[in-house]
């Protein structure tokens, strides 16, 4: 049985490796592989295989290797790549609105010198970004627009047989839409569904009441009246009109319009294909209608999408990848785009053919988009948004009041403004005494800790193999050191990288020339009285999560301790929350909080009575459903330990208690608890290590911390706050804080529970 | 051996059932989401199977991706990871209960230590740290990762047990002449078994459902793990749910059969009566 597991186990590895070589040859003398990164959803990839295809067989010298990631995680992978190792790939394909960012780190390749005046000039201008002078990214589609999307059918079921034309007649045509099929209270079809607690959603309003995020010199504009006109506008349409859901978000939104049980739907031109296809839908698109109040039309953002240049490329490499851009964004392909997917395409040539030209979506659209404002392109408007969304949200919330809020969300975006740009404020020539200080102090920490690290492990091993010790603990340092080795050997060079740059002003413009400027982002970190608030807000997620993880996890595992029918299953039924990927059950979970339709107030109300609790808009209850979800998530981990333990117990003892006496209380606690506990302790030691920087559950859940970045802990926080602003410096400063606070924490609780020691 | 009455099973069926109500009701939901034509997240009655339930996510799946692949790469990077996880926890965890040697307190402590670190900031410096030891693109750099994640919970969780097991059984192989290891071997790490199942199934479960570290090591989609072919159903807009809820399934059976597996050792330990401790 063995054997025959340990010759496939060699035929795979066999196998592997023969892979491993045709990869290798692949990539070798015969064929140039070029690597294009992109983040097209599924339809519009399908497209792009077509067209990579297409070009493999007319080029076949070239092969094209494409890897999807998502919006968010295509960028930071690309900023890995190619910010922090000149590696990553060829081409990056993505919304113009990556440019800012890409420009300030150095890590995108000017692209007027490849195309000459005539090609660019096939082109319409909104389809080219520019930055500082200089082109970075050639379009191949004009997108990312929201418009009007409705449903005719569910229009003529109610007499309406055209879209509404002004923002009056979308609410009267909302509150016909409107309507309690079944006459039990709830709504249950809505006049109007979208993304609305977004502030990408929220723009077009802002913009009809005459507002834009940032001037000409990008300083955010944020309070105003504008600001203050179209928080009432949304806010009423949902509480006065009662024409949209209470609770919102895209998938919701989406998931309502696509089955029937919306009229009207706000979407982007990346959605509208899945609503044609849909059975429920009979699709309908218009431009979003003029507000009558202003006379001015709500105007989405249009972010130009479209492919970027690596920098360090040269030579022969760089000119294929020239060509192979010239081809992707070439008439032909933008062609296929648009007839396939009804894209508008930015080769006016490619406008006018009738095909494209007649598509009535694509009308629809061209009309839309010539409402609409380009997006910004500079970096400080991911500063913007993130000063927008809480602000907007504790408007929707009730907690702000919309002057309030517009007041609130400027203050935001100067301050993340301002800490954007941060690592630029350091005197790069003075003669920093603190620099010298830290980096003389983290050396010394350094050789420290690699002193410790020669006494703690190699020396022991070094002596134990020369034999210097005695057989015993060479036996023990022998048997330790090969983890050891693996562990550290991973860990280590994460861990002082991490050091180095919290003592350092890195940052968006100082990626490549950071220094260090001594314990500054430790005393801004240290100020910050966000940091406390949230730190104590995770300590009760930690202490409340690891309770009941312990609690529910081990009362199980006593049920389960004796013989009984069933156990197997029971016990496997117990384990499946563990066994089944929690990012997808977090987000079920997300679902099942819903205020209408979701399983947990159904439930509630149907066996308890009680009444619809917004678990999702509320920032307390939010909080709540974080931890009700990361509990389902703990338990059966801490039951299987706790059943493991159980098995150590003999029963010998428990006969002799009896004989005694003991009650079963007694039992549990001079028997099992004592003797359980060697096992648990270093499950829970981690466990609440764990708990305490578990950021994917609360990322999941609350959708990033909404509402209103209220629901986040320690880690989420850093993560939104700096890492998502690129204030690496500060993040690590951060997470170093993070770290000492649990690394202070584990020694007092190990000492006080003495979990090295042994039980006999 | 107490004896249970009826009444006691009564409660404790009844405590048990309203446990794996709640336990498996979501799961319910995610299978539900998987075999509801078209692509919705939300299901707005609390019925299991819809009414208009179909396979279609699920063959698609496999005729539409390379989902085979998938399964396969992570079944490799997965059983190396769990027979590292294994193999070294158990000797580690059993030298840092039994011996008292220089520098035993500091490894136990700095085991704990190397999870305190956010994951989220360990992330860039691990990718540069890869690229520059050319693993980028190898298997051999995700699992080293992973084996390194889960190693410090292993061995502790090993440790931890080794310490209820009494020395007197290994003396009393050392008197009947086995050397230390033998003793270890065939001694200790048997009755060891029910620790040993939790470490091989932690290990398995931190690299079978990874796909951060996985997303940024590997970029050939055919040699992607299962987690990182699920996540590209996800998009930021416009997620499939329908083929990603299915694709939540199928990562979970053999997990679940993992489990099934490995649980019936979670009891197999020999008693200790047999030797008073």
């Amino acid at each position: 049985m063995i054997g025959n597991f340990r010759s496939r186990l060699s035929q795979n590895i066999k196998r592997s490796l023969t892979f491993l070589l045709l990869l290798g040859s692949l990539l070798g003398v015969e064929k140039t592989t070029l690597h294009l990164w992109h983040p097209m959803p599924a339809p519009s990839r399908a497209v792009l295989n077509d067209l990579v295809a297409e070009y493999e067989s007319l080029h076949p010298e070239i092969s094209v290797h494409l890897l999807y990631k998502e919006n968010e995680e295509v960028r930071m992978a690309y900023m890995s790549a190619t910010g922090f190792t000149e590696g990553g790939p060829d081409l990056l394909y993505g919304p113009s609105d990556f440019t800012g960012a890409l420009v300030e780190m150095n890590i995108v390749k000017p692209l007027e010198n490849f195309f000459s005046e005539e090609e660019l000039s096939a082109f319409d201008p909104k389809g080219l970004t520019w930055y500082e002078g200089h082109l970075y990214q050639i379009g191949d589609e004009l997108g990312n627009h929201l418009a009007l999307v409705y449903n005719k059918r569910l229009f003529a079921e109610v007499g309406l047989d055209r879209p509404p034309e002004s923002l009056q007649e979308l609410i009267e045509f909302g509150k016909k839409l409107t309507i309690d099929k079944d006459g039990d209270g709830v709504v249950d079809q809505y006049g109007l569904v979208w993304n609305f607690t977004e502030p990408f959603f929220f723009m077009p309003f802002y913009a009809s009441y005459g507002g834009w995020v940032m001037d000409e010199d990008q300083n955010p504009t944020l309070n105003n009246d504008a600001a203050v006109n179209a928080f009432k506008f949304v806010r009423d349409m949902r509480d006065v009109h009662g024409i949209i859901p209470i609770e919102c978000d895209y998938d919701i939104a989406d998931s309502k319009f696509n089955t029937g049980a919306a009229g009207m739907l706000i979407n982007g031109a990346w959605s509208w294909a899945k609503y044609m296809e849909s059975p429920h839908v009979d699709f309908g698109l218009a431009v979003l209608p003029i507000n009558d109040e202003t006379g001015l039309f709500p105007a989405p953002m249009i972010a130009t999408k479209g492919y970027y240049m690596n920098p360090y490329l040269s030579g022969e490499r760089e000119k294929q990848v020239v060509e192979l851009m010239k081809f992707l964004t070439g008439a032909d392909a933008q062609f296929q785009y648009a007839s396939r997917l009804a894209t508008i395409p930015t080769r006016l040539e490619v406008r006018e053919r009738p095909q494209i030209a007649e598509n009535p979506v694509i009308m629809t659209s061209i009309e839309q988009v010539s409402r609409g404002r380009a997006m910004p392109i500079s970096p400080q408007m991911r500063a913007i948004w993130d000063a927008m969304r809480p602000a907007y949200q504790n408007v929707l919330g009730g907690s702000m009041t919309p002057e309030e809020g517009a007041a609130y969300q400027q203050e935001v975006a100067v301050q993340k403004v301002a800490e954007l740009f941060e690592g630029q404020d350091i005197d790069k020539d003075a003669v920093n005494i603190s620099a010298i200080v830290v980096y003389l102090a983290g050396l010394l920490l350094a050789i420290w800790a690699l002193y410790k690290l020669f006494v703690a492990f190699i020396l022991p091993l070094v002596r134990g193999i020369a034999g210097v010790l005695v057989q015993e603990s060479r036996f023990g340092v022998l048997m330790v050191a090969p983890a050891a080795l693996f562990i550290f050997g991973v860990v280590v060079y994460p861990f002082f990288y991490n050091l180095v740059i919290s003592f350092s002003n890195m940052g968006l413009t100082t990626v490549n020339d950071w220094q260090i400027i001594g314990l500054s982002q430790y005393g801004k970190v240290l100020t910050d009285s966000q940091f406390y608030h949230f730190f104590l807000r995770t300590v009760i997620w930690t202490v409340v999560n690891v309770v009941l993880h312990v609690i529910f996890g081990v009362m199980l595992a006593l049920l389960l301790n004796r013989p009984l029918p069933g156990k197997g299953i029971i016990r496997v039924l117990l384990i499946l929350p563990w066994a089944v990927p929690s990012y997808i059950t977090a987000l079920t979970w997300r679902g099942m909080f819903n205020i209408d339709y979701g399983a947990v107030n159904i439930i509630l109300n149907k066996f308890f009575g009680i009444e619809p609790i917004s678990w999702l808009i509320d920032p307390t209850n939010a909080f709540i459903a974080t931890i009700i979800t990361n509990v389902w998530l703990g338990i059966p981990f801490m039951m299987i330990i706790a059943l493991g333990g159980l098995q150590s117990i003999p029963q010998e003892l428990y006969e002799a208690a009896s004989i005694d006496g003991a009650t079963a209380w007694q039992q549990f606690k001079k028997i099992t608890l004592p003797l359980l506990k060697p096992v648990m302790i270093p499950a829970i030691t981690l466990g609440i290590v764990w708990t305490f920087n578990n950021i994917n559950v609360v990322w999941l859940v609350s959708n990033g911390g909404q509402p209103g970045d209220q629901t986040h802990i320690l880690v989420s926080f850093v993560y939104r706050a700096a890492f998502n602003l690129y204030r690496y410096g500060y993040a690590a400063a951060f997470s170093f804080m993070i770290f000492l606070m649990l690394a202070l924490f584990s020694v007092k609780f190990m000492q006080k529970n003495k979990a090295t020691e042994t039980a006999y | 051996m107490k004896k249970t009455s009826k009444l006691q099973y009564f409660m404790i069926y009844t405590a048990l059932f309203m446990a794996v109500a709640w336990s498996i009701y979501p799961i319910l939901r995610v299978i539900t989401i998987s075999i509801r034509p078209g692509d919705n997240l939300l299901t707005e009655s609390l019925s299991i199977i819809p009414e208009d339930w179909t396979f279609d996510n699920y063959i698609k799946l496999f005729t539409d991706h390379p989902f085979g692949t998938w399964i396969w790469n992570s079944i490799l990077v997965t059983a190396t990871v769990m027979l590292t996880g294994v193999t070294l926890a158990s000797t580690a965890g059993y030298a840092l209960s039994r011996f008292r040697f220089p520098g035993r307190e500091a490894s136990l402590f700095s085991l704990l230590v190397t999870q305190m670190f956010p994951a989220t900031m360990l992330l860039l410096p691990l990718f540069i740290m890869l690229s520059s030891l050319h693993l980028i693109n190898t298997y051999l750099g995700l699992i080293v990762i992973y084996s390194s994640t889960a190693l410090p919970f292993c061995v502790w969780s090993m440790k931890g047990y080794y310490d209820t097991i009494p020395y007197s059984l290994e003396e009393a192989a050392r008197i009947d002449g086995a050397s230390r290891f033998m003793a270890f071997y065939k001694i200790i790490l048997p009755l060891a078994s029910p620790a040993l199942v939790i470490t091989a199934l932690f290990s398995f479960m931190s690299a079978w459902t990874e796909y951060i570290v996985a997303a940024q090591v590997l970029w050939y989609e055919e040699m992607f793990t299962l987690p990182i072919g699920l996540k590209s159903f996800q998009a930021n807009m416009t997620t499939e749910w329908g083929l990603y809820a299915a694709g939540a399934m199928i990562v979970s059976i053999p997990a679940i059969a993992l489990f099934l597996f490995l649980t019936k050792y979670l009891i197999g330990g020999l008693t200790l009566g047999s030797v008073k401790g």
